[in-house]
């Protein structure tokens, strides 16, 4: 027993010890810890609203958990909910893989200027913000012979004049649109860290193949995809724990007739807060939000542990 | 041992946590009232100032005290810091002897800085409140009931009102907590002459011609171009509004239609969704978007999309705000070389009238200290016919106008001659109004003509005159707990319906058998009940 607490002192002592010693470090720190604090863990005192009916202006009043009980039987919630899966998820494999080929197109390419060129251009669409993009593509994909597509189209003899179609107010054509615009903003971004990666392969790997007679698609199948394929995971597990947080890409393409193939947790808590026609129930909204989070902390949890398994550490 | 440790740590974290958080919202309190504090200390009305507001009340009615100080909240259709407000602010305070102190946050962000406002408990005096919020807030007893002494009030004996259905349309069970100084205004159908000349027709009067003009304008060659069909009938931002009065953009299709809640001739609230007008605006809806009258992207256009097509003279029936846009519109037309002379329209026989938006409310809130003085000297005052009217409705002399004789923008005026001054933000342009539009005030000047009237363009009158002369007001509706529970998903609901029968080609019938299976007709019904629950 008195072992144990002459340890316990000695810990502290330690522990005082060494916060005395790094204490620069510690004020360093300070701000930060400071800053989490405030803006990211005493907000969360708000969770509670979500067992309240609370509109803003009264106290709240205790409901318990009827908010919940209320979301769990709206259809527009869970249409919302699998959809945010969905959407991030496919938006997710497709972004990440299209990144990868472009990648290893990129890196084929042996014109320094040229390959510096297209990387700049490839990387540039993730500058512009969504609404920038929503007005472009909206242009792009208008449903008359002004949209280039639909011009296009009809010049190749695949659409008559008159019947344009309205890829974004169509609701079975809207996600694939959706999935090919999100492409063309983020596949570019998404190359650097790939190309990183790429940039990082022993080129003496690359001399030996070929003097084994290995063609450019072999070196490419047996020495640059299995260099890729730890990066890949890692940007995959990255970002699985962030599909829950999706709104402005969806919100800016959003209209009427593709609100159920298109709504997402976060629009769904957009509309239920501005879009009501009354004062909102903010408890409502925040039980929503909070079941968004929790969700994506389970994420969190899951890519963590896979990537301890494929990666020997986690990602928190 | 570890495990321990780590679980005291934690703990110690958690305090920290709830503790800064409750230092901070106090923290946060503290600061809030001192700085009301110190900008009460800060402005005091002069002693002579105090004299002079003490004969007045004696003169008239020593009951209601002279408030000192009014603070108020509004977005911004007040004119802005950055264009003249402090000029306004000094002449309302020296009109009336009382320290004004005006908030005013971004436009965009009016409702969520006024949420956050109530929220903190540190409310203003009045606030301006569109109607949704009106409703609301008055639900909520945020609002004081004014609604005795708005009927004994010097205004209403004044017989200055012209528009009294705009203040009668504002009382909610029985109680009214504000009062609008101008009516809401709502869209009116515009339609090119020079198409209509081009076509050999004349302005539509019932459904059918409307109709027959459409197709015109879709099939035939109604801008003289030379190409039959690459023109089209009419555009809209939405085949559904986003609030009352939510069909106001295509009012010929939708017709006795109302999309939403409203008290029927018998005093009951319905859904008028889910009556067998909305099947009729429906199919009109289908069957103009299917021949191409109607825009293709109506789903996807914005307000400014519409206007863009209508100024490349893509559609020649535009239904939009009435009054000053009916100018902007022949401007912007005339801008890009094309025929700028448009028909508004009377509605048609099967619209009967246009449906005039609630107009946004002036309110005194529950917590000010002295409503009834707030009422006299700043609600009173705002329609005095007079000096303090024309200060709301045209700003200020010097500021925002003048009698001077001057050359403005290649445009000379004589000495006496009223008129607007360069605008303080936008270079080359002349101001307007202020917060009143001259020609939606629901009170008349009294003590000398409107001094702006003669400048505005004839065309605007004549849109809002005929609008005026033929609108209704759309029903305000009470915030109730169900409508707050279940009208987002309903409104969803019904604009996923509107926009799945006339866009992608589903049957009326199994549209409406969703909206049953979906909840849709249980909710609304839920809404209904709790409506006509208040016995309004």
């Amino acid at each position: 027993m008195s072992d144990n607490k002459a340890v316990t002192k000695s810990t502290k002592r330690n522990l005082l010890s060494r916060i005395v010693k790094y204490r620069w470090f510690y004020l360093m720190f300070l701000p930060v810890f400071v800053f989490a604090i405030l803006f990211y863990y005493a907000p969360m005192l708000g969770i509670r609203l979500a067992f309240t009916d609370f509109k803003g202006v009264k106290d709240p009043i205790y409901v318990g958990l009827a908010n919940f009980e209320k979301m769990f039987k709206m259809q527009g919630f869970w249409d919302a909910f699998f959809n945010t899966l969905q959407i991030s998820g496919l938006k997710l494999i497709i972004n990440t893989f299209g990144a990868v080929i472009l990648s290893l197109l990129l890196n084929e390419v042996v014109n320094l200027k040229y390959k510096k060129a297209a990387q700049t251009i490839v990387y540039l669409p993730h500058f512009f913000s969504w609404v920038v993009a929503a007005s472009i593509f909206g242009l792009i994909l208008a449903p008359s012979q002004q949209g280039l597509v639909n011009s296009f189209l009809t010049n190749i003899g695949i659409i008559e004049k008159g019947q344009e179609i309205y890829f974004l107010g169509n609701n079975k054509l809207w996600r694939p649109v959706y999935y090919v615009i999100n492409a063309w903003r983020d596949t570019g971004w998404g190359t650097i860290i790939f190309m990183a990666t790429l940039a990082g392969i022993d080129t003496e790997i690359y001399e030996a193949a070929s003097i084994d007679g290995a063609g450019r698609f072999q070196k490419i199948r047996f020495i640059t995809v299995p260099a890729l394929v730890n990066t890949i995971a890692t940007v995959l597990v990255l970002n699985l724990a962030k599909i829950m947080n999706l709104f402005e890409s969806v919100f800016v393409f959003q209209n009427d007739a593709v609100i159920r193939q298109s709504d997402v947790l976060q629009t769904y808590i957009y509309r239920q807060t501005f879009n009501s026609g009354a004062l909102p129930n903010y408890g409502y909204t925040t039980a929503v939000g909070l079941v968004k989070s929790l969700v994506g902390a389970l994420l969190v949890i899951m890519c963590n542990q896979i990537s301890k398994k494929l990666r020997g550490r986690g990602i928190v | 041992m570890k495990a321990l440790k780590t679980k005291r740590y934690f703990a110690l974290l958690l305090a920290i946590v709830m503790v800064l958080s409750v230092a901070l919202t106090g923290c946060g309190g503290k600061d809030d009232n001192n700085k009301d504090k110190g900008s009460t200390d800060v402005v005091g009305t002069e002693d002579t100032q105090k004299e002079t507001d003490k004969t007045e009340d004696s003169d008239k009615g020593a009951e209601v005290e002279k408030p000192e100080k009014i603070t108020i909240m509004v977005d911004g259709t007040l004119v802005t810091k950055d264009n003249g407000r402090d000029a306004f602010e000094a002449e309302w305070e020296r009109l009336t002897g009382i320290d004004l102190e005006i908030i005013q946050p971004d436009h965009d962000a009016y409702y969520d800085v006024l949420g956050q406002t109530f929220a903190s408990g540190e409310w203003p005096d009045v606030v301006l409140l569109g109607s949704t919020y009106y409703a609301g807030y008055a639900g909520e007893g945020v609002l004081w009931d004014m609604t005795e002494t708005y009927e004994n009030s010097d205004l209403k004996a004044s017989g200055r009102i012209t528009k009294e259905n705009i203040v009668d349309g504002l009382y909610i069970d029985g109680s009214l907590y504000g009062i609008a100084p101008a009516s809401g205004n709502g869209c009116i159908t515009y339609v090119k002459k020079k198409w209509l000349d081009n076509v050999g027709m004349e302005a539509p009067t019932n459904y059918e011609e409307y109709i027959a003009m459409l197709d015109a304008f879709t099939n035939g060659d109604p801008d003289g171009n030379g190409i039959d069909g690459d023109t089209y009938g009419v555009s809209a931002a939405g085949l559904i509004g986003e609030e009352a009065p939510y069909m106001n953009y295509l009012p010929e299709f939708y017709q006795d239609a109302y999309p939403s809640f409203y008290k029927n001739e018998d005093g009951v609230y319905v859904d008028g969704f889910t009556e067998e007008a909305m099947v009729g605006a429906l199919e009109r809806l289908r069957d103009a978007y299917e021949k191409g009258y109607i825009d293709k992207e109506s789903l996807t256009n914005g307000t400014s999309d519409c206007r863009n097509k209508f100024y490349e003279d893509k559609f020649g029936v535009f239904t939009y705000w009435a009054g000053t846009w009916a100018t902007n519109l022949k401007n912007n037309l005339e801008a890009n070389d094309l025929d700028g002379e448009l028909i508004a329209l009377e509605p048609i026989a099967e619209v009967g009238a246009y449906v005039e938006r609630q107009a946004p409310v002036w309110a005194i809130t529950a917590k000010a200290e002295n409503p009834e003085g707030i009422f006299k000297y700043f609600f009173e005052t705002m329609l005095d016919g007079a000096e303090m009217q024309r200060l709301w409705t045209y700003g200020v002399e010097g500021t925002h106008w003048s009698v001077k004789a001057e050359e403005l923008l290649g445009v000379t005026y004589a000495e006496g001659e009223f008129h607007m001054l360069e605008n303080l933000e936008k270079a080359g342009t002349l101001y307007k109004k202020n917060h009143i539009d001259p020609m939606l005030a629901i009170a008349a000047f009294t003590e000398f003509e409107d001094p702006g009237i003669a400048t505005i363009e004839p065309e605007a009158l004549e849109s809002q005159k005929i609008f005026n002369e033929n609108s209704k007001i759309a029903p305000l509706l009470v915030s109730t707990d169900e409508m707050s529970q279940y009208n987002g998903d309903l409104t969803t609901l019904k604009k996923e319906i509107v926009a799945n029968v006339v866009t992608q080609g589903m049957s009326i019938e199994d549209e409406m058998k969703r909206f049953e299976e979906a909840g849709g007709a249980e909710w609304s019904q839920l809404i209904v009940d709790s409506l006509n629950a208040l016995g309004n």
